[in-house]
């Protein structure tokens, strides 16, 4: 039953000033275990932000973070599942799946999370599950003008995750959900 | 008494002790408690079919509220069709979500888990297993999501524990018994034993010797043929535990599976009293109970009612408590909420338990009242009065230490840490001699004045204390609007407090100046009018001159003067009349102008020797108000002749017919107080005061007003607001001011003029008894020695300050 919220590219104060409103009365301490960044936060009062939303707190570097000390990438284990993280602007071509299941498969990962499109995907393949929670202040991307703030959270229990996906679409937060089972368990 | 005709198993009588026949399931505590509490059937006529057929309705009744109320919600995920996932996300704000419910039953459960870790460590074999843990927080949970009205509080934890307890002891007594009679626990059907019957078994060479041996090489070889052949006990045991009977299953009495529910049920009983007067529950619930006259929570109630019941039985030492300060709730609050598992062992507790449990609960119906609704709603029951005796037993046990002591906190000690080789059946019989007149002391408390009186007080000491006995743990988000009584006592009076400081800090600047005056002042009591008679003495009668001065100063009722709280202090003679006169005088708001209602209604006051200190009071006042440091003109113009002065409204004291009968009232009620100690003195004055004050707001005549005033001051209580509520009689009278405002300044003043006189008190003592660190003790000492005029006037000034830190409490 742990919960564990994905987001990145916010950007801020770069090119967004902060999080939506309602993404942000959601965010409330105490119910999320972990939190994963995909980088590009920029500043550190959005790092500061994020730690009182959880403490447990994983951060990769984006191409526009002022702290540079971030990891290119980081994996960690939740319950039976393996994580990694990455920005995502190395991988190339961005967003691509084959390229993003390269660095899955490099990571030794069953979830890989990615940004930098700041589109929110999320793809199965049989060695696991690509994430890319998008950006979650809508912020605009070298690629993409129009972009809905989104994030994700990932309940993770025993073998099962579930992702809730949370977008901002003219002004409503609109939840979707995805299943995914793993069919083994991890060996440490 | 009536009592509702439930049959309990052996008659007993209401009014009786706890004899009862013999207890029906005596050896199965988890079976008798039951039966007590009133899960399963109580009348002797019920079969053993019939506690089953009820056993297994309750353990439905829990299996269906565990299902619906814990939430998991993987299992949601996976069986139901989903509702909207906009609501049902785990991040949803919604209340109502399962994911919101979800977070609220893990905050819950995070605070019962603290306790739960910390219970019983003594006996942690058994309640420190995750099994045991596992099931006590999960009652508590489901327990406390039905009651969110009490949320979860520290200390039903330890409620549950010995129910848990003996259900498991029972469980127990059933294993042993099996071993011993192996035979019978085998499949009873038809009312055949099966190995007897059963050929094949027989057959079964394997098996039979070892059957023989083990019937040979048994404790008790014992060879029977039929159930009927058992010792009663034994077939009863056998009978609650087939798994056969009625209701299968689910029917077993003694039941391991389904201890969980058990325990719940009978929890649920205990907390909620079965229709009977004591729930538990209600010593949780900081709001007053049902139909309650009094505004107090019930825990604070039933404390009173201890200590009426002790007051009863034992009186001298119950005022040796109240002397001392030992409000009743520092220690019957634990002592009641855990129904004295803290002070006992738990096997004591059982024994306890179980007298307390063979009383009956159902409420007792006083004739007469209204609505069927008696004082102390929650101890009305024979139960009840049990529990009420068998605290006050408990306190006689302590007798002689508690009169030992003069401290409250080492009383409160000896109280809290109840000696642990203590002869318990004496304790009880104790107690069950005593639960009859604990009936009648409970259906007579007078509980509106009881609670009423040690309210005022516990207003100002229990809030202190409350959070170094805090029991309570912190409020689950459920009860988040639902504020502590307690608190908003505190808050109110905090808010008074501040006030008072605001207007003390003015008052200061008026203190040093009274040193020097103090030992030309000391005859400068204002003596008391004739309204209080009995207080009338000669050293007032000093004062007649410079009243008599004033008094003749015409003008208006103005006498609301800020009197400095030196001229309490200058009463080094006199005990309480001289103390009480200063302080009427400190009361008075500053009013420069001679009320010319003073002078009329002074006239036939001046009857007798006796003048109110009002008088000195707005001359005094007068002086404080133009707030000049010069300490001899503060001390003697205003008592001597001071134009500006208005003269106090001793006229007012003047008692009309109409006050006459108010005072006369009032002198009884005082004659009554000086009997009786110091501190409740001031309490029952300030009451009254206080009840005056807002008469005066209700457009009570001045003159009654004043002359409860006067009487107030007279009687040495708190005369700040005798001042306060004359000098408002005064205003009012006079001029047009609206009397709310009179009152809150008059008030605040007098409120300034007490801190002041606080201060002034202080500092004089400090001068005169310069090393002597225990000076309110040896106040009552010197009171009577009178050794120079220095130590008259630090005997004075302690005594002042005694009153006004009373008075400030009761405040």
């Amino acid at each position: 039953m742990v919960l564990v919220l994905a987001l990145g590219d916010l950007h801020i104060p770069h090119r967004a000033a902060d999080l939506p409103p309602k993404f942000k009365s959601m965010l409330v301490p105490g119910k999320i275990q972990h939190v994963i960044c995909t980088g590009n936060l920029c500043v550190k009062e959005v790092h500061d932000y994020l730690k009182t939303v959880c403490p447990d707190l994983h951060i990769a570097l984006g191409e526009y973070d002022e702290e540079t000390r971030y990891p290119e990438t980081k994996t960690l284990t939740i319950g039976q599942f393996k994580l990694g993280v990455g920005h995502g602007h190395q991988v190339i071509p961005w967003g691509d799946l084959d390229s993003l299941a390269m660095l899955q498969r490099q990571l030794d990962v069953d979830i890989l999370v990615t940004g930098h499109t700041h589109q929110f995907t999320a793809y199965k393949h049989e060695a696991g599950v690509v994430i890319n929670p998008g950006s979650a202040t809508g912020s605009y991307s070298s690629i993409n003008y129009d972009v809905n703030p989104s994030f994700v959270l990932m309940d993770i229990d025993g073998l099962r995750v579930v992702v809730y996906v949370y977008e901002l679409i003219d002004g409503e937060v609109k939840v979707d959900k995805i299943d995914f089972k793993k069919t083994t368990a991890s060996s440490t | 008494m009536s009592i509702s005709p439930v049959p309990m198993e052996a008659t007993m009588p209401e009014t009786a002790s706890c004899s009862e026949g013999p207890r029906r399931f005596g050896y199965l505590r988890g079976v008798q408690w039951r039966i007590d509490l009133g899960i399963l059937p109580s009348s002797p006529s019920s079969s053993i079919d019939d506690l089953r057929l009820v056993a297994a309705n309750s353990r439905r009744r829990y299996a269906a509220l565990r299902r619906q109320l814990l939430i998991d919600p993987q299992v949601l995920k996976n069986g139901s069709c989903s509702p909207d996932v906009v609501m049902d996300n785990p991040l949803s704000q919604n209340p109502d979500s399962m994911w919101g419910r979800f977070f609220r039953n893990a905050e819950l459960e995070r605070m019962v888990d603290q306790d739960l870790t910390r219970l019983y460590p003594e006996h942690g074999s058994y309640f420190q297993t995750p099994g045991c843990q596992g099931m006590l927080r999960r009652i508590l949970l489901l327990w406390c999501l039905r009651h969110p009205v009490y949320g979860y509080r520290q200390g039903m934890h330890e409620l549950l524990a010995p129910l848990l307890y003996v259900l498991h002891i029972d469980l127990e007594l059933l294993s042993e018994v099996r071993k011993v009679y192996e035979d019978h626990f085998t499949d009873i059907i038809d009312g055949f034993s099966f190995h007897e019957n059963d050929w094949t078994h027989k057959f079964d060479f394997k098996k039979l010797p070892e059957y023989m041996e083990d019937c040979n090489g048994s404790e008790s070889p014992v060879k029977i043929n039929s159930l009927g052949e058992l010792e009663p006990k034994i077939q009863t045991i056998v009978l609650l535990s087939d798994a056969y009977g009625t209701e299968g299953e689910l029917g077993v009495v003694l039941s391991e599976k389904f201890l969980e529910h058990d325990a719940h049920c009978m929890f649920d009983a205990l907390m909620n009293g079965t229709g009977g007067a004591v729930a538990m529950a209600e010593f949780f619930s900081p709001s007053p109970f049902g139909g309650s006259h009094t505004m107090f929570p019930p825990i604070i109630e039933s404390s009173a009612a201890l200590y009426h019941l002790l007051s009863i039985i034992d009186s001298s030492l119950h005022s040796h408590l109240v002397e001392l300060g030992v409000e009743p709730q520092y220690f019957a609050l634990r002592w009641l909420r855990v129904l004295f598992g803290r002070e006992f062992a738990l096997e004591d507790l059982l024994v306890i338990w179980d007298e307390i449990f063979a009383y009956e609960n159902t409420k007792f119906n006083k004739p007469g009242t209204n609505d069927a609704e008696s004082n102390v709603g929650v101890l009305n029951s024979s139960r009840g009065a049990l529990i009420a005796a068998f605290a006050v037993s408990m306190i006689l046990q302590l007798r002689s230490s508690l009169l030992a002591t003069e401290n409250a906190t080492s009383c409160l000690q000896r109280l809290l840490n109840f000696p642990v080789d203590v002869d318990l059946l004496k304790l009880l019989a104790k107690a069950k001699s005593l639960q009859a007149l604990a009936v009648e002391a409970i259906n007579s408390t007078p509980l509106l004045i009881l609670p009423r009186l040690h309210g005022r007080r516990n207003a100002g000491f229990t809030k202190a204390h409350i959070p170094s006995l805090d029991l309570t743990s912190p409020r689950t988000t459920l009860n988040m609007a639902h504020e502590s009584y307690w608190e908003e006592r505190w808050r109110v009076l905090h808010m008074e407090e501040e006030r008072k400081q605001g207007s003390a800090a003015s008052a200061e600047k008026q203190v040093p100046n009274r040193k020097k005056g103090w030992s030309e002042r000391v005859r400068l009591r204002l003596s008391r009018t004739k309204c209080d008679p009995f207080r009338s003495k000669a050293t007032f009668r000093k004062k007649n001159e410079t009243d008599e001065g004033r008094k003749n100063i015409g003008g208006d009722v103005d006498f609301g003067h800020k009197i400095p709280a030196e001229v309490e202090e200058q009463d080094v003679k006199d005990t309480n009349f001289s103390t009480s006169e200063t302080r009427c005088s400190s009361g008075c708001p500053g009013n420069e102008e001679n009320s010319s209602n003073i002078s009329d209604l002074s006239t036939p006051v001046r009857g007798t020797n006796d003048y109110v200190n009002m008088s000195g009071r707005s001359s005094v006042a007068s002086n404080f108000s133009a707030e000049e440091n010069d300490t001899d003109s503060v001390n003697f113009e205003p008592l001597q002749a001071n134009p500006e002065s208005s003269p106090l409204p001793v006229s007012e004291l003047d008692p009309d017919d109409d006050t006459l009968n108010s005072t006369q009232n009032y002198h009884s009620v005082i004659k009554q107080a000086a009997g009786i100690k110091e501190r409740k003195l001031l309490s029952d004055k300030f009451q009254l005061f206080w009840k005056f004050g807002r008469n005066i707001n209700e457009g009570t005549s001045d003159r009654a007003a004043v002359s409860e005033d006067a009487i107030a001051c007279d009687s040495g209580s708190d005369c700040n607001n005798v001042a306060g509520s004359s000098i408002v009689n005064g205003c009012n009278s006079t001029s047009g001011i609206s009397k709310a405002e009179i009152i809150d300044q008059n008030l605040i003043f007098s409120l300034s003029d007490l801190g002041q006189s606080m201060l002034e008190n202080i500092q004089v003592i400090e001068s005169v008894f310069q090393q002597d660190p225990d000076q309110m003790g040896s106040l009552e000492n010197c009171k009577n020695a009178i050794v120079g005029e220095g130590h008259i006037t630090a005997m004075a000034a302690l005594e002042e300050l005694r009153k006004i830190s009373n008075l400030l409490s009761e405040m």
